[in-house]
């Protein structure tokens, strides 16, 4: 299949840090090793000097190669199949780590997971903690049914931060250096604020990236956030964006329209799906997804700070916010429509998109395509239904241009 | 003479229409698409040629569209159902605004405008509960064909409920009423019900508007109809033409292609 998409010289910057960061996950301890999900205040750790390894993006990266024989070993093992594909990569490698990608992801000396993503994290890594037979810390973020976040909420996740050290503190041996979190939030600022400053490149016209070129270079905002290797990354990264803008190169040939994407990628089939959209000169400028890791942790006392990031990311929060924002990035970017993946093994992400769909349409006047697919597991991805979705909605899309 | 030619390769019917240069039907054909969807649309290619009249040279331009869409030796173009079904509907029923087609293996709600042009869809998800398909597994566990559903839903007199709308579940469910000895017809009914209740929260996705038609293959079936019309609450206008609409509004967009050329 043609590939639509200029090649980013940057990427293999991104490949040799991400193979670093899992060698240092497998190698032997110099440092505790914490397996942690995405939404986990990973600044705190790495200011303790813990290595912070990231399950959901070790699946995702199985999932790129074919991860179908992991789920089915987590599946044997009594999982469902309705049960997250993260999840059941994850169970299914550690459970059968000689079939899995780098065989597997060792085994964590410690585990923190936090629900601001998600609720079946609480009972994944309850099922890694049986398994490993180490210990686990949940951090509890109440959802937030308005815009502000209230007081007592904030106060209530401090006070779990607070635990949370003294636990990492009591379990590692290693205490939290007040200097070091101080130069962990810098760095991890400065990652946020260029990873941002790279989504808005995207505004332009022709857009210099694609939601797929975000989608795999997010792995170092994800897994890296609060390192300087990060920070060069996404310099890297910015530069050769600002580049592209400069001369006037654009993510995909010839691009025509422009989308939103909502939810997380189908990574199995990536390129391949995204490239149904540019063969035709649609290009997805921006998502729902890689802005969740857009989260600023505001100057002042850092725990209120952290609990402030930490509760307030994008799935934490109501559907009216969610079709807010998104209606938002429709107008920043100047897009023509919207497509909303129905991940089922996301269901904070897709119970409640048909309403977020309605909304986000009156709100915008632009039309919403929704897909039914899943983010690893390609047994729920039907090809040629797909394909006649995605035909239709971009003749549509034709039929409304001037 | 000049014409156009429309080509729906479904997942169980192919369907050709043959269009003057003034959108006139010349000819229509049907039938079951086996194994080989292609081949059939090829050979009833010929056939509707020569029922119209027109020799080969005078088709000047081919669309097709349906799952076989990508396989059509014989188009010059294709176009997806959606956008077919809604030309091809509004065509027929020139004041629809929406459009439910309930073809082979799927089931779609179109909202169109006065042109016929989409403007939001919405399909059933990845199984093939509330399809033709569906209909067609459960007159055979019924011990009937397709054509006489209409019949016996007619003779119903208290609808037999079917839950599931899993395609193997409910053809348990419908063994099950039919060992418990509930009359047919009430069996009949209840299926009905059941994809008419399904199809309608699809269509509460994009919204319902007057005038509602209903296409494909499934559109025939008059019992289908008639719950569909209880559960929207609207009267629902089905053309007798109703199955060929995806062939037709690609023969339509084959045609607009034309003029477009020329």
């Amino acid at each position: 299949m043609a590939r639509n998409y200029p090649r980013l010289e940057s990427g293999a910057e991104l490949t040799r840090l991400m193979i670093d960061h899992y060698t240092q996950a497998l190698a032997p301890r110099t440092r505790p090793v914490a397996w942690i999900t995405s939404g986990a205040p990973v600044e705190l750790l790495r200011a303790m000097d813990v290595l912070p390894v990231y399950p959901e993006n070790y699946a995702a990266v199985c999932a790129a190669q074919g991860a179908v024989p992991l789920c089915e070993a987590a599946e044997a093992l009594g999982y469902s199949r309705d049960l997250c594909s993260y999840a059941r990569i994850s169970i299914g490698a550690s459970a059968t780590p000689q079939i899995a990608p780098l065989a597997g992801l060792g085994r964590p000396d410690l585990l923190v997971a936090c629900n601001n993503i998600c609720g079946t994290v609480v009972k994944w890594f309850q099922a890694l903690a049986q398994q490993f037979g180490v210990p686990l810390f949940v951090l509890d973020t109440p959802f937030l049914p308005d815009d502000a976040i209230p007081p007592h909420a904030l106060a209530y996740v401090a006070g779990q931060l607070e635990d949370l050290v003294r636990w990492v503190e009591r379990t590692t041996g290693r205490r939290l250096d007040r200097a070091r979190l101080d130069e962990t939030l810098s760095l991890s600022n400065a990652a946020v604020a260029l990873w941002r400053e790279i989504r808005h490149l995207c505004r332009v016209r022709p857009s210099p990236l694609s939601t797929p070129d975000l989608f795999v270079t997010m792995a170092a905002i994800v897994s890296l956030r609060g390192t300087p290797e990060a920070v060069a990354f996404y310099r890297l990264l910015r530069d050769e964006a600002a580049q592209r803008v400069r001369q006037g190169v654009s993510a995909i040939d010839g691009e025509r329209f422009r989308l939103l994407w909502d939810n997380i990628a189908i990574w199995p089939r990536i390129y391949h799906f995204f490239s149904q959209f540019a063969r035709r000169g649609a290009c997805f400028v921006a998502d729902t997804y890689t802005g969740a890791w857009d989260v600023e942790i505001e100057p002042g006392e850092p725990i209120e700070s952290l609990a402030r990031a930490y509760l307030g990311i994008f799935l934490n929060r109501s559907l009216a916010y969610r079709a807010t924002r998104m209606a938002r990035l429709i107008r920043d970017f100047a897009c023509d429509g919207f497509v909303m993946h129905s991940n089922r093994s996301c269901k904070p992400f897709s119970l409640g998109q048909p309403a977020v769909r309605r909304r986000v349409a009156a709100a915008t006047g632009t039309p919403g395509l929704m897909i039914e697919a899943d983010m690893c597991d390609t047994r729920a991805y039907a090809e040629e239904p797909i394909a006649s979705r995605v035909q239709a909605f971009l003749e549509s899309l034709e039929e409304r241009a001037p | 003479m000049s014409a156009c030619l429309g080509i729906d390769i479904g997942s169980r019917a192919v369907k050709v229409v043959v269009l003057d240069g003034e959108g006139h039907i010349l000819a229509r054909r049907l039938a079951p698409a086996g194994y080989d969807g292609p081949a059939v649309a090829a050979r009833l290619v010929e056939e509707a040629c020569a029922q119209a009249g027109v020799v080969r040279s005078e088709i000047l331009f081919s669309m097709a569209t349906g799952y076989g869409r990508g396989r059509c030796s014989v188009a010059d173009a294709e176009s997806s159902e959606i956008t077919c079904h809604a030309r091809g509907a509004r065509f027929l029923v020139p004041d629809a605004r929406t459009v439910i087609d309930v073809g082979g293996q799927d089931s779609k709600v179109i909202r169109i405008d006065d042109a016929g042009r989409v403007l939001d869809f919405v399909m059933n998800d990845r199984c093939a509960a509330g399809t033709g398909r569906f209909l067609e597994v459960m007159a055979e566990a019924l011990g009937l064909a397709v054509d006489e559903l209409a019949t016996l839903h007619a003779q119903a007199q208290s609808p037999a409920p079917v839950s599931s709308t899993c395609t193997v579940f409910a053809e348990s469910e419908v063994i099950s009423h039919l060992a418990q000895g509930v009359p047919r017809a009430d069996i009949v009914a209840g299926l009905h019900a059941a994809i008419a209740g399904r199809v309608l929260a699809l269509a509460e996705r994009v919204g319902l508007e007057p005038v509602l038609t209903c296409t494909g293959g499934v559109a025939l079936s008059g019992g289908f109809v008639a719950a569909l019309s209880a559960a929207a609450r609207m009267p629902v206008v089905v053309s007798a033409d109703a199955q060929f609409a995806g062939a037709l509004g690609a023969a339509l967009l084959a045609l607009t292609r034309l003029t477009e050329r020329r």
